[in-house]
């Protein structure tokens, strides 16, 4: 009976542990009604999310995809906004913020889920990655410039710009050089 | 209990390939309800009352832990219920799951159906000739589980009286539990080459070798099976001209209600539930057959019946 109990403890401690890491919010806490305010002393960074090169490749996207419910006309998802820059914010911390403020849908990994030790953005506004042909996926640019390495890795300075683009070719249609090289590198 | 089997094995197969190339392949939650409600009555019919419940006790289970399990793990979606972890939890994850949960289990259901029906020396009969190493490796590998199932039983009563399951913790049973499952694992093996060098023994797959069957193609077999192909003719029009199509991510498609679409139900439903009906026909026609016997004198009805005569 002594194993037993022994058992019994293992288990309730794992369902403890399982409860304890969940963190359940409903949908009105997770989006934002209000963003903390401008003020002439705040730092800000400006954000926008675009998917332009989807319309050029508009017979790769998934039929259930291919209205503008899901793919605005214009291709901008989150026009260029203004946002407040808090201490040590990462590129994922004004994305995450920026899509609860306007209830832009998002799935991400973990950083604690791969082996980039970054978060992996899947999708936003329900494109995912592989959602148009299979070099397909989100990709971001601060300043003009494609970091090579994860967005919750970046962190940013006072008047940066974020630029989060859905690239159908692994980057080369938004102008992102260094995943094209690689592969042509990787390839020789 | 019989009338479905007792038809040409080739039409069996020829039905079961049908319903499962669709109910494996398509996400339309109408052809899959259809196919989880046949392939769970007609599972029935083939078992004793008992196993009905047995089989609930595991699937039922198994359902909620799919369902459960998807939306955990997919938050596309448009209808956030809550949010878990910042990532959504949708309805649209949560009835993908359903429907991928009834996808599994009318699958299974429908391969415990064939295992009842295609026995081993169908499948010889059918692949015999062509594929012998295949076919046997596929009989064996389908009468792997009930096998398994029937063997572990009798292990564990032989480990009973040993004296093996004495303790009462339920650490100890479930090591003890464990043990039996590793020496099975070691049967089996052993079993499946046994049987292997035992059908070679016998000059199985050598050229000229004869084989003795009691399956002969007949008319109803003929329409058993052109109905089948006729059947699923129909289903595939359905699903090749879209109409039976559907998607859950990220919106869910409204169900086409289109003649041609019905048309893809009704078809479906009617072959799934084929043996179902067979059944009941051959039923009727037996108590027809039997109210058309006199019922006078020593031949009345109620003597026929086998449990009454033993008791006289």
């Amino acid at each position: 009976m002594k194993k037993d109990l022994l058992a019994i403890l293992f288990v309730i401690l794992v369902i403890a542990a399982v409860i304890n890491g969940t963190h359940i919010q409903s949908v009105d806490e997770y989006y934002l009604t209000h963003i903390d305010d401008i003020t002439p002393e705040s730092e800000t960074v400006t954000i926008s999310v675009r998917c332009d090169t989807i319309l050029d490749n508009w017979e790769d996207l998934w039929p259930e995809l291919q209205s503008d419910e899901f793919v605005p006309p214009d291709g901008v998802i989150l026009p260029e906004t203004e946002y407040v820059l808090r201490e040590g914010d990462t590129v994922f911390d004004i994305l995450d913020r920026a899509v609860r403020y306007n209830r832009i849908q998002m799935e991400y990994q973990g950083a604690d889920k791969n082996s980039f030790g970054s978060v992996y953005i899947q999708g936003i506004h329900y494109l995912y990655e592989f959602s148009c042909g299979p070099l397909s996926g989100w990709m971001y640019r601060v300043n003009g410039e494609f970091p090579n390495y994860g967005c919750s890795k970046y962190e940013l300075e006072d008047g940066d710009v974020i630029e989060w683009v859905y690239t159908c070719d692994l980057g080369k249609d938004v102008g992102c050089a260094w995943m094209g090289n690689q592969g042509e590198e990787a390839a020789q | 209990m019989n009338t479905f089997a007792s038809y040409h094995p080739a039409v069996l197969m020829l039905y079961f390939i049908a319903v499962l190339l669709i109910a494996m392949f398509t996400q339309n939650p109408v052809l899959l309800a259809l196919a989880l409600l046949g392939g769970v009555s007609f599972c029935t019919l083939l078992e004793r009352p008992k196993d009905f419940l047995h089989n609930m006790a595991f699937y039922i289970p198994l359902f909620l832990m799919i369902a459960i399990t998807n939306p955990l793990f997919s938050h596309n979606g448009v209808t956030p219920l809550f949010f878990l972890n910042g990532n959504p939890v949708t309805l649209e994850a949560v009835l993908y799951g359903l429907d991928i949960a009834a996808m599994l289990v009318a699958v299974m259901y429908w391969f415990k159906c064939y295992n009842h029906i295609m026995t081993s020396e169908k499948i010889l009969f059918l692949f015999g000739k062509v594929i012998p190493k295949l076919s046997l490796l596929l009989s064996t590998a389908l009468r792997f589980v009930p096998l398994f199932k029937a063997q572990i039983k009798k292990i564990h009563q032989a480990q009973k009286a040993m004296g093996l399951y004495a303790s009462n913790s339920y650490v100890d049973k479930l090591r003890s539990a464990v043990r039996v499952f590793s020496a099975m694992l070691t049967w089996s093996l052993e079993n499946a080459i046994d049987t292997g060098s035992s059908m070679k023994a016998r000059g199985y797959g050598l050229k000229g070798r004869s084989h003795f069957a009691l399956f002969r193609f007949t008319a109803r077999d003929g329409l058993l099976s052109g109905a089948a192909v006729f059947l699923l003719a129909l289903v595939l029009l359905g699903t090749a001209l879209k109409e039976t199509a559907f998607s859950f991510y990220p919106r869910i498609t409204a169900l086409s209600a289109s003649p041609i679409a019905i048309l893809a139900y009704l078809a479906f439903g009617l072959l799934v539930f084929l043996p179902f009906l067979l059944e009941i026909v051959e039923n009727m026609r037996w108590k027809a057959l039997l109210s058309s016997v006199p019922k006078h004198g020593a031949l009345s009805l109620s003597d026929a019946t086998p449990g009454k005569d033993d008791k006289k």
